[in-house]
């Protein structure tokens, strides 16, 4: 199978709508800001004044260890604050979901941040019940995941050294890594017909259950090969980011910009993910 | 063959003469000990099951008659869910090491015990609870009558025959697979206290050891294809081909524990430290101008090291043996020289739980395959196991009741020679076995930096001398007793100067090598030898649950206005105008001919916790100004606050309180500085990155959903 011409029609399309990218970048810094505010506030309050470095005793991050102490009393609060916050994030991100595939797909759609939330709109109750009615192939997903890392577990609790404890484990993980996908991209699947072909859940279970049958390991492949891509990329812009560390005069803006485009690059990923499979998907759907 | 047979016997009864000979010119002291054994133990490693011979001498030093032995059988905590060691674990409900599976228990069992003269000790043997809470179902004390009381200055030999199951799923002993490590294994009389009675406690949780000094001879019979060390001298090694075993004689004086280990997948090591070419003519003078002494009594003798560590570790040899040389190094100049002829450390058999422990002339450490540089881990913990042939080994305090006193003394010894050989080492990070220093790297830090922050939250929990099994959980137990105690003493050494608190420690040391000192006799010595009433400090940190935090709380800075609202004619009319003149000269005029403006600062500073400080002691402000001048002033801390103002033609750029860092033990030191122009570059690194880790969670889950 060729599947240059697919990843690169997908990435072309991402990148024609690269706009989305950055509507949910904005979206996702704006929820992460209301995470994260609070303890900036507790440590703007305990250290701001901190005489630094010139009178520690310690490096900074024994600091934050000693005013994390000093604050346990605010833990209970700002767990249930991060909690709340998360799921709230899950529902939003179901909405944020149905914005990119409705905007993704629909090529008669003009992106734009209103149109991007309408789609949202527009979707949302039926991609939440998508996502509920996952929850039986993510147990599938689960049994299985767990007969295929029996054998690593046996083999690591028989161990008398080390080695295999470690070596299981990264198995049993890079097991996770390339069976989640496979399961993955039902959802995906299910939420492209809905969307592409204005199905209804169920149906749409049923007709990308059909699709998968004859296209499985085509769609795993290539869901797969992006997601490699990502973890080279990653990688690669991991080794320059350490480059950039070093506490330098304007460093600090550096490394943020380089953060933030680190952010931008798995949004944008995820929209190729998905304008690969919709390419493959059309391209497919009659044969 | 004959002739053979003699020669061989005559040339082992020298060989041992000699060895124990040599031994207690090196190692004895000149005090009696009250306890002699000798073992013999074969390990049946199929079952693991230990099968022995005890003999013990046990001489009555005390003025007292007495009239019962009792004995620790420590294994029995491993033998059922109703050991009280099984019943605090079973309460710290994250402890789930000491379950066993029906066939993994562990105990111990004594099938004979007899006098010298056949008399049979075990019908009136019984087991007996003596901590508080009681629980009749443990048996790791057993009290055992003797025939007629034992009067003072009279010895009793005693023949014990003994079976055990190393326990599964032991804690600081156990086997996996065909790996043992085993200590605590042999039926061990508790300590005569006079007119108290025996000191012998149950096996807690959280408890550690104690017991006389005695001499120990020990045979050791194992699969011949296992390789075996074990506390003291191997003296004698002889191979029965025929039934594959091989039995190992050692030997020690003077010592109060014996451990041994055996496992196939071990590789045996050897190497010297040699005294003269580890320490320079140099590092001697120093150290004997410090200490007061002269450079012969604290030249370092040799001693053979021996090293035990896993196949899976082999390329970590070199490691090893460069943290014992450095701890035999300071351990041996600070306090006295090792006065044993060997140390064995072992790289603890894999899943043993056994890793991290100490025993006389032997220790376990604990390393991992994969192990950056940078990162000390197995090195603090060689120095550290190393470490407690001084104290617990050498100075022989009670671990059960006053368990600071070697690991907290140690934890802050550790430190000092981490720091001195080694430097600040880095904190781990791992994720699946895999280190993450490639991907990013937490700070290095000094012992003695992590220790105070971390055992910060359990100063209200228990005072540092608590009975361990008396503390609120094992948290509190090992924060307090380790690095609480640690970072008091690291703040007393700063209180008294280097000089005074190197001489206290060897004095300390040198007392009571050989003895059962507690906490009032270090208290007393600290006291002599710095010449000062210190017992506020102990009373305050180690007899009571109290936090120590002073802060500045507010700095607060205004310039003095032009003119005061109000009236004024209360005041005389000659001072009212001089006043006046002075009340409204918010400015000073410069040389250049420019006005100033005149600032009015407030520092306030705070005492958060509840420990005061001692009478005589102050602690210092120093103020710094933008001019760069510096104001310096001292506060008792007895009251709950205080404020100091200050008038000046220029605002504060930083005031710290106790600038000289004397107070590690203050519980938090991020409030004892102001600075007008704080770490915001940090702050807002640290604020960015967790945005960043923020924003990538909600991809992730963006990803899932």
């Amino acid at each position: 199978m060729a599947v240059m011409p697919f990843i690169k029609s997908g990435f072309s399309q991402a990148i024609s709508k690269f706009k989305l990218s950055v509507y949910l970048w904005l979206i996702v810094i704006v929820v992460s800001l209301i995470m994260v505010l609070p303890v900036n506030f507790q440590i703007r309050t305990a250290l701001g004044h901190l005489s630094w470095p010139e009178n520690s005793l310690m490096p900074f991050e024994l600091n934050l260890v000693e005013i994390f102490i000093a604050n346990q009393n605010l833990l209970g609060s700002y767990s249930l604050f991060l909690l709340v916050t998360l799921l709230f994030s899950a529902g939003l991100v179901v909405f944020l979901s149905g914005g990119l595939f409705g905007q993704m797909i629909n090529s008669g759609d003009i992106v734009s941040f209103p149109n991007f939330l309408a789609a949202g709109c527009r979707y949302f109750g039926r991609f939440l019940l998508s996502l509920v009615l996952f929850i039986p192939f993510l147990m599938v997903f689960f049994l299985i995941f767990k007969l295929l890392s029996a054998p690593l577990h046996l083999w690591s609790a028989q161990a008398v050294s080390e080695w295999p404890v470690i070596l299981a484990g990264w198995l049993s993980f890079v097991l996770l890594a390339l069976l989640w996908p496979a399961f993955k991209v039902i959802l995906d699947l299910v939420r492209i017909f809905m969307v592409a072909e204005s199905k209804k859940v169920t149906v749409a279970y049923a007709s990308a259950l059909k699709f998968l049958g004859r296209h499985f390991f085509q769609m795993w492949g290539l869901y797969l090969l992006v997601s490699l891509a990502v973890v080279i990329i990653s990688a690669v812009w991991l080794a320059i980011y350490r480059l950039l560390s070093p506490a330098q005069p304007g460093s600090l803006i550096v490394l943020i910009i380089a953060g933030q485009a680190y952010v931008l690059f798995r949004l944008l990923a995820r929209q190729v993910v998905i304008g690969v499979e919709y390419n493959y998907f059309s391209m497919r759907k009659e044969s | 063959m004959k002739k053979k047979i003699w020669l061989k016997a005559i040339t082992r009864c020298l060989i041992l003469v000699i060895s124990i000979s040599l031994l207690s010119a090196i190692s004895g002291s000149a005090q009696p000990r009250p306890v002699n054994y000798q073992l013999e133990v074969e390990l049946l490693p199929l079952t693991a099951i230990l099968l022995a011979k005890e003999t013990i001498i046990w001489t009555n030093l005390s003025q007292d008659y007495i009239s019962d032995m009792h004995f620790h059988l420590y294994w029995n905590a491993f033998k059922n869910e109703l050991s009280t060691l099984a019943r605090e674990a079973r309460r710290e409900k994250y402890i789930k090491r000491y379950q066993a599976k029906e066939d993994e228990w562990g105990w111990i069992k004594i099938t004979s015990m007899t006098t010298a003269d056949g008399q049979d000790l075990l019908p009136l043997a019984a087991f007996i609870s003596p901590d508080e809470p009681p629980n009749p179902h443990d048996q790791t004390v057993m009290r055992v009558p003797l025939p007629e009381p034992l009067a003072p200055g009279q010895s009793i030999k005693i023949n014990i025959e003994f079976q055990a199951r190393v326990p599964k799923n032991g804690l600081r002993t156990g086997y996996y697979k065909d790996g043992f490590f085993i200590s605590q294994w042999f039926p061990k009389p508790g300590v005569y206290e006079e007119s108290k009675g025996w000191n012998c406690h149950e096996y807690h949780l959280n408890s550690e050891f104690f017991a006389d000094f005695g001499d120990f001879e020990v045979k050791i019979k194992v699969p011949s294809e296992f390789v075996v060390g074990a506390c003291g001298e191997e003296i004698e090694k002889s191979e029965d081909r025929s039934a594959g075993k091989t039995t190992y004689t050692y030997v020690q004086e003077n010592i109060h524990d014996f451990a041994w280990t055996a496992s196939p997948r071990f590789i045996k090591v050897e190497r010297w430290f040699k005294g003269e070419q580890e320490v320079t003519p140099e590092e001697y003078e120093q150290l004997a101008s410090l200490l007061g002494v002269d450079v012969l009594d604290i030249k370092l003798p040799d001693v053979r090291m021996i090293l035990l560590i896993e196949k899976q570790h082999r390329n970590q040899i070199e490691r090893h043996f460069r943290a014992l040389k450095a701890a035999l190094k300071y351990y041996g100049l600070w306090y006295g020289p090792y006065p044993y002829r060997t140390i064995t450390m072992v790289d603890p058999p894999f899943r043993t739980g056994s890793g991290g422990m100490e025993y006389p002339t032997l220790f376990t450490a604990g390393t991992s395959v994969l192990l950056e540089k940078d990162v000390l881990t197995p090195e603090g913990v060689i120095i550290h196991e190393f470490g407690h042939n001084y104290w617990y080994g050498l100075v022989a305090n009670n671990e059960f009741e006053e368990a600071w006193l070697d690991e907290g003394i140690n934890t802050y010894s550790t430190g000092k020679v981490s720091a001195v050989a080694y430097g600040p080492g880095r904190i781990p990070a791992r994720f699946n076995g895999l280190p993450l220093s490639r991907l990013f790297k937490l700070p290095a830090v000094y012992d003695w930096q992590l220790g105070r922050v971390i055992s910060s939250p359990v100063a209200k929990l228990d005072p540092i001398v608590t009975p361990s099994w008396k503390f609120y959980n094992s948290g509190g137990y090992s924060l307090n007793v380790y690095y609480r105690a640690a970072t008091s003493l690291f703040t007393l050494e700063r209180l008294l100067g280097e000089k005074t608190w190197a001489r206290i420690m060897r004095t300390y040391h040198q007392r009571y090598r050989f003895k059962h000192p507690r906490t009032e006799d270090f208290i007393q010595v600290v006291n002599e030898v710095s010449g000062q009433d210190l017992n506020w400090f102990f009373q305050e940190f180690f007899y009571q649950a109290k936090d120590f935090d002073y802060a500045i709380s507010y700095v607060e800075t205004r310039i003095k206005p032009q003119k005061y609202q109000g009236i004024f004619d209360d005041l005389p009319a000659r001072t009212s105008k001089q006043s006046g003149e002075a009340i409204n000269q918010a400015s000073v005029q410069k040389k250049d001919g420019t006005k100033q403006k005149i600032y009015d600062t407030t520092i306030t500073l705070r005492r958060y916790g509840d420990i005061k400080l001692g009478s005589g002691y102050k602690l210092k402000l120093m103020v710094e100004f933008e001019d760069g001048s510096l104001e310096w002033k001292e506060w008792d801390g007895q009251s709950r606050w205080v404020r100091f103002y200050f008038e000046k033609p220029t605002r504060v750029r930083k005031a710290v309180l106790d600038p000289e860092g004397l107070w590690l033990v203050d519980a938090n030191l991020s409030n004892n500085s102001y600075a007008r122009k704080g770490p915001g570059t940090k702050i807002m690194d640290v604020t960015t990155g967790l945005l960043w880790i923020a924003q990538n969670l909600i991809i992730t889950i963006f990803g899932w959903l």
